[in-house]
Formats: C-alpha cells, structure tokens, sequence
C-alpha cells in the first residue's frame, strides 16, 4: 500500500543489463544524488513539547526560581533607602524660596541660592552609601534631547571641538562661537551642589565626605570622554570656545583635580548618559566606609546643604536626593524578588495543573485509537 | 497572507496616528514641548503646525515600520525558490525510464500543493499508460493467458500459452483455433514494414525485435491489441493481399481466406463482422463487438460461463470483446451479399437500410469466447488515486474516451469502489427525463445521506459512508452549464456543483480540451474558492492545466507540452503522491510557521517601540540602536526561521505518505485562519509587554549594578532587544520538531552571533561613527548581576504561555499529528527514526482496506502473490520497528499488486 520506492516491477521487465547499462551514464548525470539532505533524510532529534517531558521541568524552574526570588527579595529588603525630595514647591518646604526664585529668571540666577534640609536616620547604614540626586518629568529620553551631542567632540577630537556636529543645534554656537561641551544635554548639566552633614546631638555639624570619583563607567571614562590635547592646559585649549549658555562656568574650570576637570569630569560623564526613563536618579557621591567598626552613615540627624541652581518648577518636576546602600544585585528594587517568587510559583502550580491533567487525561490518549 | 499585511498596516498607521495625536495632545503644554533644557532650532519652531504633525506622523510610520515585514517577503521568496529544489531533489520522483526527475516550472506554489481539494485529471497517458494490452481471452470458459507480459513488452520466443483452468480436451481445441483465427480475421489492422513507419508512436504497438520487423497499425488501439496477443498465441496475421488475408498458424503453414465484406463498425451496434471464405471453401462470418451487443444474438455456445468471465474482466477494468460466429452457406451468403448490395446502393436512408441489413446479417450466432484488453494503469495509479481520496481530495476524471471505457478505468483505478453508488448524468439519460428532472433526483439522492455524510468525515471514517461517484458527459455538461432562455442556467450550475461536492469522484467523459478548462473554472469560482489542481499529458490538457491553480504535467508520451506549460512536470502519475501527501504537506506547515512567525517576531520587535513612546514624550526616540534595528530582521533572526522553513518535517516522510488522512490535517489552510493568527498576534504582543515592562520595573528608577552606577537608554533597550532576540529565538526552537544538525547550527550560531555581534559593537570607538552610544552598553549590562538574572526571567515568563498552551492542547486536543507524534515518541525511545512504524496503530484498519482493495483480476494467477502479499503486510505491522532496511523490502514487497 505505501509507495516508498521504485517497484522492482519495472527492474524486472527489462532484459536487464542491456537497457540499463547503455543510457546510464546520461542518467546519471540527471539522477538526484542520494544524499541525507537533498531527500530531506538528514538525522534528526525529534523533540515533542508533552506533559511529561515539561512536567519535570515545571518543577525544576519553580524549585530554582522561589528560592532565587526569596533571596533577591530579602537582599532587596535589606538595603537601606532614605530619599529626600528638596523640591520645594509648596511654602512649608526648606528650598521654597529658592525655587521661587528660579521661577523669575531661571537661566541666570544672579546670586546662588542655598536652602538646607534636616532629616533623620533612624538606622545606621552600614556598608558604604551612595548618593543618588533624581529628577522627574525630566524628559532625558525625548529624541532630540538624546541626539544632540557629539560624541567626536567629547572624545577630544580638535576639529570637532572648534565645528560641532549639526545635531548640537540650537546649542552648537554661541556668540559666533563653537560651544564646548555642545548639544542640548551638556547645556542642562545638573548644577545644583549637594552637601551633607552629621547633626551632633549638641547642635553642631560635621561635614560628611563626600568622594566624587569612581560615579561614572570606568569606559567613558578613560576611553570614551577625553579631553582635547591631554588633561593639561585645558584653558588654552579650550581658549576659541565657548561654554553652554546655561553654564555658569566653562567646562575647563569645573573641577580643580585635573584628572576630573573638562570632558573628563564624573559628574558631567554621568550626566551625559541619557536615562531611559523620564523619572530617573543618577550617581553623586560616595560615603565610603571609614573602617570596618563605624558605618558609613550612622544613626542620628543629618542635614543636606544645597546650591539650588537647577530649576525644575517650569516643567513640574521634582528633584530629590537619595542615600542608599548596594547589594550585589543593586539598589533597592523589590520587583525582581517578587517577580521571580511569582513566577517560580506560578511554574510550580502549572506543573501540579499538568501532572493532573497529564494523568486523567494522559492514559486516554495513549490507548485512544488514532481515527482516521 | 495579504489580509493579514493589510490588518498589519491597519495597526501600523493607527500606531503611528494614535502617538501623533498624544504627541499634540502632551505637547499643548509648552514646557512640555520645549522645555528650558531641550529648546527647538529656530527653523523647528517656525515651521508649519500641519507640516509638523505630518512629519511626525511619517516619522512614527518610519520607527514602527519594521511591523509590515518586508523581510519576511524576501525570506518567503527565498524559501519557495530553495524549497523547490528538493523536489528536484527528490529521488523518489525520478524515474529511471525516462531519466528524468520532477521539473519545477514556478516556485510560487509549493505551499498549494498541501491546500489541494480537487484534483482534475486526464485519463489517457495520465492515469493509464496510453499503452493496449491483451491480457487474455477465454474460449467455452476455457481461459488462455499470454504469459511473460512484462510492461508492455513480450518477451521474445514466448508464444507459449497458459491454460489454467483445465488443459482443453480434444473438442477444445476446434473451437480454439478457430476462435483464434476469428480474432485475426475480424479487424480491420493494416501491417506496415517497420522501417517505412519508424518514429509513428500513436495507437501504434511496437514489437519486440525478434519476433517480426512488421507493426500493425489501426484506429482502434483494441485491436492492435487483440491481434498482437493472438500472434503471441501463435497466430500471426501476416498481410491483406489482394483481398486474402493471410494468417500464419502454429504449424507456421500460411492460410489464406479471401476476405468477402466488412461490416464495420459503428458505435450503435458495437459490433463488427467479416465474412470470409476459407481455402475449403466454407463462408464464415466472425463477429466481435461489446458483449452488450453480441450475447442477444447468440444462440449457441458456453453463453453462461462468457459472460461470468466477461463481467468478471469488466469489473477488473479491462476492455472486453466477445467473439461470436457462424457458418454461411453458399446460398446464404449469396442473400447476405443481395442484401448488403441493395442497402449500400439505397438512394436515401442508406444508414438506416444498412444498419438494418446488418442486424439481419449478424443473427444466429455461435459464441467462441471473449477477449480481454487492457489500457495498462500506470503503476500505482490505483495507489495514488486511493491516497488522494483518503488525503480528502476529489478526484475527478476529465477524459475524451467514451463512458464504458472511462467508467472501466475508474474502477481499475479505485476511482469508483465497487460499492460506490454510480450517478448517472449522460445523454442517454437526459434525452429521457429532462435535465431538471434528471438534476433534482440526483441531488435529492445524495442529499439523503448528507447528514450521516457530514458525520462521518468529521471523523474521517471515509470508508463507512456511502460513496457516490457521478458520471456526466460533455454534452450533458454544456447543458448544464450552457444559460437558458428563463435563466436558471445559474440553479443548474449550483445544482450540479451540489451534487459534485458530495460527490467523491467524478468521471466526465467525452470533453472537449475546453471543456476540461471550463469545469476546472467552475469549480474554482465555486464559492469555497477550493484550490484545484489539475494534471495531464498531452497537449489537449493545456487548457486546463493553465486555468487550475496548480498545473502538474506529466512528461510522457505525447510530447512535452503539457509539461512546459505546467508549474511542476513529473513523470509518473504515481509521483503525485508525493508531490501532494509529501512535498505539499510540507510546504505548507513550513511556510504557514514562517508567515506567522515573522509577524510574531515583529510585533515582539516593535510594539515594545511603541510603548516606549509613552515615556519619551512621544519623540520618536528609538528604543533599541540603529544597529540592532537594522540587523534584528536581516541576521539575529532570519536564518533559523528560513532553515526551518526549509527543513521542517513535523511528521515522517513515511508517515505522510502511509497516512493521507494527515493531509486533512492541513485543509483548508487551517495554519493560516484568523484564529492561529490572532494567536500569534496576541502572542507577540504579550511578550512585548512582557520585555518592555519588565525592563520598565527592572530600571525602575534604581541601579542594577553593585557599584552604584546608573544605566541609562541604550543600556535599556539593549535589555529589552537581547531578552527578544533570545525570546523570539528559542519561540522557533520550541516550535521545530525536526532537529538536524544544520538546526541546531543556525538557532544557537545566530544567538552566539548576537552576542559576539553585541560585544563587538560595543567594544570598540568605532571610528566611521559620529555617535558612540553603544559603547560598553552591552558589556557593561552583562557585568551586572541583576540584568542577567531580569533577562532570564523575562524570557522564562514570556515563553511560558505558549509551552503552557502547546503542552495542554497536545494533551487535550491533539491533531493527528500530534498523536502521531506520540505515537512515534512511543515506539521510538531513541528519537532517531526515519522510518517510524505507525502500522502498528493502523494494522487492523489497513488490513481491512488491504483486503478489500485487493485486485481480483487475475485472481487465480495472482493467487501466490496475494498470500505473498497479506503476509508482507502483516509482516510489516510486526516487524517494521525493527529496522530501516526491513521495512523497506517488505513495503516494496506488497507494492507489487497494487497496480
């Protein structure tokens, strides 16, 4: 009944040999090769997604999964967040008054204004903190925010330095001059400056440190920002350009340390790397541990100094600062614990569902007559 | 396909309609719009408000673009044009007579071969070999077969006969010979030396050799055919020489009779005579023709035993003659030669005098025997036709022959079972009830069963129903397709296509080439718009070869013009098979997997783009770099998916050939409905919200790294583009069935590419580039804990609901493949099976049709190899599991008696 290959019918009927022997070799030459993958016989493994074969592998996920997730959710829970908003929109808050004020002339507050926030730490951190600002309603990501900058020109090219790329517009020159650092992101460079202080019980402070170096990917860094000409002599390189608008001092001068001054400075490295999301927190400062006795931060009241330059009020943002400590897995973020907790679950009770219906229904289709 | 593009581009411009209109409606606030840190250029600003939205709106179109698969065009072109080498490929499909293999004219229709529901074919040359065979004669019940007939060609020196009912007793051997010499007098054959006609192929037989340089040539390839076998039987019929027809006996003497008149023959009486006068002097008149018409004459001779063996032959699709005689006397003859003479010489009604002159002529005959030519099926034209049926398809035949010869062919064929109720529409018919009439009784006759009928091939218990095959003629049928004055032209064609649809076979006889084309129109502009094949040899099938769907040519004897002008030429009819249970099956799995795939994957790519716009202002921000936008369609995920396309087989080549019913499986284009398609759909767009939100929580306005270090947009979607890529990736992993090693190579070399692509493209500045956004991003993601195990969670949680439904439909509603499968699975715990025993589930089921299909013609020859041939079967059912090479030799063991 299965025609499967040539009937040897055919063979038979021939005086054979004579026939075959004399146009062979013309059909060979038309004659498909019989190899494994022209007749599509290549070997092959045959897996088929049962019940039985995804039973054992339900569990096995759910079994890997809860206890990950447990463990990421405890990790999580044991990092310790305090996040200060210091936005000050209402009247009752601390900065008020200076982001009253940015609201007159936002581009070019004449005098800094410093406002100052007292908080508490009801627990001591232990390991080393880092210090986070964030801002929302900040649209980091919109398109052309994120295009206008030139990346030659962060890298120290020269010609790039003095002619800025086109997607710098509107903020590629200034006064007929080519802007330096360029583009949209360098010229909202977040400026205000955060300090911290311990509060003594009796009333007096002590300035925290606060380390600005190690913020920012150690590739742009050393590989990715440069500055044109080496570190040294940054003024004069600097010397035909001009700072962004909303700069109050050029990019030569904003930092002492020459290892930190110019493109190569964290804090403007940090900003440049545009955040995904419109709600977003980016690396300030470190408190490092001073030794292994004292935490970082201990318990008691501390108050955050700022030099409230940034105005956010125009576009309804807010802008808060963050003391976090870090676990392997990161900061504070409970969503992959639970999720891994959930879904490790739900696996487990989709196994229990299988093995259930794998062995009501399991036998029936085994013996069931194919019908054709 | 195209609906689907359309619904497509549908979501595509409302995509990018609904973002431009958030896009204003977010934008009415000014400091949304241009905040202080992200001002306008000047000519941004002065620029047309309308213009604006218009620019952002073909800017939306050009970053969700990617969801109108382009790629997936040429990956389908692709996959057609390489897919169709294997059926060049195919060794199955070659034969080695003509040296030829299946052409492949046009590769625009692999997948139709798997969605056919009709297939129209020729008769002549297509389902028989266009080749007369005499297979025996019976004489006073006595049966005589030529032996040693090996496909058309005798063997030289045999003229032996066989005589297997009893060896004749004396008496016999009278009436033989001169039932032999009645068949080499009664004809009207020519000889042609053979080197005068060399080259003539048309209802020409060729003789071996050896045995004489002479060929006969006639109109009537039957009788080419009858004095062919009786040369093989000893006697040869040499010459008309000067009105003596010479014959050259056993004894190898000459006789010569001196041939007196030819009453020829004509279709209404079936029948022809000659008298001749032998060299003693006796006048006889032989007289062959359809048994119809020759048993009401007769009134002498074994009449019973005849005609047992003529409906015997009749039924076994053999074309059977009956041979009768008388003796004349002289005087009787003188009458009979007055009584020609006056009717030819008749002034008017000629015809009608003559015809009645004959009838009073052949009366009173002696019945010799009867005589039993075949028109050779090709092989395993019976096979494929039973395959085809089982597979769910019509088959209908469209042939110029005659009804009677037709009808025969069917049967031979398993066109019509023997308990297949025969439908009648013919002229002899409808010239007596009227058209109408003849119409609504047949409808009302298949009607009846209708219920049961829908029943059954649900289960697809084929067997049990009652079948119905419909036989119609080319005038019947211009009737019924020709308009009548009232109009109603349109209720006979819906009639007639009703009956047809019920109708598992149908025989139209006596077409003209147009016709053949005609009907193949009506039943495609019928309104399940089925897909229709058609398939012949010669020229006169063109017609209808161009208008189906799918034309298969078939090379063969009568040129190659049906072969050029089709989309796949192959050389047997039994090829079609394979083309269709195989090939077809094949096509369209694979191609219905990668058209849905290539919509899964990107929806997967984009909507996650989509979504990012809520969060970037509407700006059109990509989500994902250039590089990964431009390469995710061209080589991250278009080699497995095309491999697949290619080398896909859910089922065993074996098993689809054993298992029409898995043709079923696939009918109408079931893969491609709404249903599976808005599945996938759905699919996709649960796994973009998967990717992009899990992304979402997982930056959720935290770090990911242990140093504190923040990530920022690149580092996002580079999250969101590898968690798809890997998604999308082992989605079409757990979909392939059929892991070669050229599987595994390009599934797991495109994620290895993606990955080693990835840290290249990030570890260099690269030069050429005027943005370096991607620098580090990916080596930097990989180095944070977090985003490692947030990639395997994603993946995990977006495979899982297609594992979940994949693994409880199979459980709960399998399709026969799937069962298949299992089966397979079960028989076969060592997974490398290419050729995986099903018989076992199907023995008791196949025995059944074994046996009741079994050829009967030739019985008590074939007797041997039918037990020959039940053992094979019941030996494949045990023992095929064993191995490869013993289920091949006993499949090609039973083969033998199915032609």
């Amino acid at each position: 009944m299965m025609a499967s290959s040539y009937s040897a019918k055919e063979e038979d009927g021939h005086p054979s040999g004579a026939a075959g022997t004399s146009n062979s070799s013309a059909m060979k030459s038309k004659k498909p090769d019989n190899t494994a993958f022209k007749q599509q016989r290549l070997p092959a493994w045959q897996p088929i997604l049962t019940a039985g074969t995804v039973l054992p592998a339900f569990f096995v996920i759910g079994l890997i999964f809860i206890p990950i997730g447990i463990g990421l959710f405890v990790t999580s829970n044991n990092i310790k967040e305090i996040e200060i908003d210091y936005t000050g929109t209402d009247a009752s808050e601390p900065c008020y008054s200076c982001s009253d004020k940015s609201k007159g002339n936002s581009t070019e507050p004449t005098t800094p204004c410093t406002c100052e926030v007292s908080f508490n730490l009801e627990e001591p951190f232990e390991s080393n903190v880092f210090m986070y600002y964030g801002l929302s309603n900040f649209y980091q990501n919109h398109r052309r925010y994120v295009k206008s900058r030139d990346d030659s020109q962060l890298n120290g090219d020269i010609s790039s330095l003095t002619n800025p790329s086109k997607e710098c517009e509107p903020y590629r020159e200034s006064e007929k001059k080519p802007i330096a650092p360029c583009g949209a992101i360098a010229n909202s460079l977040f400026n205000d400056t955060l300090k911290l202080f311990f509060v003594f019980p009796n009333g007096s402070k002590s300035e925290i440190p606060l380390i600005k170096k190690g913020i920012a990917w150690w590739t742009d860094k050393n590989v990715k920002f440069r500055n044109p000409g080496g570190n040294n002599n940054l003024t004069a390189v600097f010397s035909g350009t001009i700072k962004p608008v909303n700069w109050k001092i050029p990019v030569y001068e904003l930092d002492t340390d020459p290892d930190n001054n110019g493109f190569i400075n964290e804090d403007f490295i940090v900003w440049m790397r545009t955040a995904a999301l419109p709600t977003f927190r980016k690396l300030y400062r470190l408190i490092e541990k001073k030794n292994s006795i004292t935490p970082a931060l201990a318990r008691g009241n501390y108050t955050l100094e700022i030099i409230y330059n940034y105005p956010v009020d125009k576009f309804e943002g807010r802008k808060r600062m963050i003391l976090s400590t870090i676990s392997w897995m990161g900061g504070k973020n409970p969503f992959l614990g639970i999720a891994y907790i959930t879904v490790g679950s739900v696996c487990f009770f989709l196994g229990v569902v299988l093995l259930i219906i794998h062995h009501k229904y399991g036998n029936r289709n085994n013996s069931a007559d194919i019908p054709n | 396909m195209n609906a689907f593009l359309v619904v497509y581009l549908c979501i595509l411009i409302s995509k990018a309609l609904v973002n431009t209109v958030l896009k204003y409606v977010w934008q009415s606030n000014p400091n949304r719009d241009e905040p202080w840190y992200n001002q306008k250029t000047e000519s941004e600003r002065q620029r047309n408000t309308f213009l604006k939205a218009f620019t952002d709106f073909l800017a939306f179109m050009v970053l969700f673009n990617y969801i109108i698969p382009v790629s997936m065009y040429v990956t389908v072109e692709m996959q057609k044009f390489l897919g169709s080498y294997f059926i060049t490929w195919d060794e199955e499909m070659f034969d080695d007579e003509l040296g030829e293999g299946a052409l492949v004219n046009t590769s625009d229709l692999n997948e139709e071969l798997g969605q056919v529901e009709y297939v129209f074919t020729d008769k002549t040359g297509t389902l028989t070999e266009n080749n007369m065979q005499f297979i025996e004669c019976c004489i006073d019940g006595h049966v005589y077969v030529p032996h040693a007939i090996c496909n058309g060609q005798i063997m030289p020196g045999t003229t032996g006969i066989d005589m297997i009912d009893s060896s004749p007793v004396e008496e016999g051997m009278e009436s033989e010979e001169l039932f032999f010499r009645a068949l080499c007098l009664c004809h009207t054959v020519q000889v042609k030396e053979e080197e005068t006609i060399d080259g003539i192929k048309k209802g020409l037989q060729q003789c071996s050799k050896s045995s004489s340089s002479s060929v006969y040539i006639s109109s009537s390839p039957d009788e080419v055919a009858l004095v062919e076998g009786m040369k093989r039987l000893g006697f040869t019929y040499l010459r008309l020489k000067d009105s003596y027809m010479e014959i050259q006996n056993r004894e190898d003497s000459i006789e010569r009779f001196e041939l007196m008149e030819v009453l020829s023959f004509d279709s209404v009486r079936r029948r022809m005579s000659v008298i001749v006068r032998s060299h003693t002097g006796d006048y006889y008149l032989f007289c062959k023709g359809a048994d119809s018409s020759i048993f009401p004459r007769v009134i002498k001779g074994k009449v019973e035993q005849v005609r047992a063996r003529v409906e015997h032959n009749a039924v076994e699709g053999l074309r059977t003659l009956c041979v009768a005689y008388k003796m004349l006397k002289k005087d009787e003859y003188e009458s009979v030669c007055r009584q020609l003479n006056s009717a030819k010489l008749a002034l008017h009604d000629r015809e009608k005098k003559l015809a009645e002159a004959y009838d009073e002529i052949e009366q009173d005959l002696i019945l010799l025997g009867a005589t039993a030519v075949e028109d050779r099926l090709q092989e395993k034209a019976a096979d494929t036709i039973e395959s085809l049926h089982k597979a769910g398809m019509k088959v209908w035949v469209l042939t110029g022959d005659k009804m009677e010869t037709a009808a025969a062919t069917c049967y031979a064929s398993r066109l019509f079972h023997r308990n297949t109720q025969i439908l009648e529409l013919t002229t002899k018919r409808t010239e007596e009830q009227s058209l109408h009439d003849v119409l609504f009784e047949l409808s009302r006759t298949v009607h009846q069963h209708s219920g049961s009928l829908s029943r059954d091939s649900i289960s697809g218990l084929s067997q049990d129903m009652q079948d119905y095959g419909l036989i119609i003629d080319g005038a019947t049928l211009s009737s019924v397709m020709k308009p009548t004055e009232d109009g109603s032209s349109g209720n006979y064609k819906e009639i007639f296509l009703e009956i047809c649809r019920n109708c598992s076979a149908v025989l139209c006889c006596r077409m003209a080439p147009l016709q053949k084309a005609q009907i193949v129109k009506l039943i495609k502009a019928s309104k399940e718009h089925p897909i229709t094949l058609a398939i012949g040899d010669g020229a006169n099938d063109v017609s209808m070869i161009l208008e189906a769907h799918v034309g298969i040519g078939i090379m063969g004897k009568e040129g190659r013009q049906a072969a050029r002008n089709s989309d796949y030429a192959i050389p047997k009819f039994k090829h079609l098979k394979k083309m269709l249970l195989v090939h077809g099956h094949y096509y369209y799995i694979r191609i219905a997997e990668l058209v849905q795939y290539f919509f899964y994957k990107n929806v997967c790519f984009i909507f996650p783009q989509f979504l990012y716009q809520f969060f970037c202002g509407f700006s059109q921000q990509p989500l994902y770099d250039t590089a990964y936008l431009t390469l995710y369609n061209i080589s991250f995920t278009s080699l497995p998916i095309l491999l697949y396309s290619l080398i896909e087989q859910h089922v065993g080549m074996d098993i689809l050939k054993k298992d029409p019913y898995l043709y079923m499986d696939i009918s109408k284009n079931c893969l491609l409905r709404w249903r599976t398609f808005i599945y996938w759909t759905f699919l996709g767009v649960f796994d973009a919200l998967v990717f992009f939100f899990g992304a979402y929580f997982l930056f959720d306005n935290t770090t990911l790294t242990s140093n504190g270090q923040m990530f920022g947009n690149w580092t996002f979607g580079t999250l969101v583009f590898t968690v798809l890529v890997f998604t999308v990736t082992l989605k079409l992993a757990l979909d392939t069935h059929y892991w070669t090693w050229i599987n595994h190579f390009v599934i797991w070399g495109s994620l290895l590419f993606y990955v080693v692509f990835s840290l290249l493209w990030g570890g260099i500045i690269w030069p050429f580039l005027n943005y370096q956004r991607m620098y580090y991003v990916f080596m930097q993601m990989l180095s944070s804990g977090p985003a490692w195990l947030g990639i395997i969670l994603l993946i995990t949680v977006s495979l899982l609901p297609d594992v979940v439904k994949k693994v409880i439909c199979r459980q709960l509603w399998p399709t026969t493949a799937e069962k298949i499968q299992n089966a397979e699975k079960q028989l076969k715990p060592d997974g490398f099976s290419e050729f995986t025993p099903l018989s076992s589930l199907h023995s008791s089921n196949y025995r059944n049709s074994d046996r009741r299909n079994q050829p009967q013609r030739r019985s008590d020859q074939l007797s041997k190899k039918l037990m020959y041939t039940h053992w094979g079967n019941h030996d494949y059912c045990t023992f095929s599991s064993l191995s490869v090479s013993d289920s091949k030799s006993n499949s090609s063991s039973g083969l033998e008696t199915s032609v």
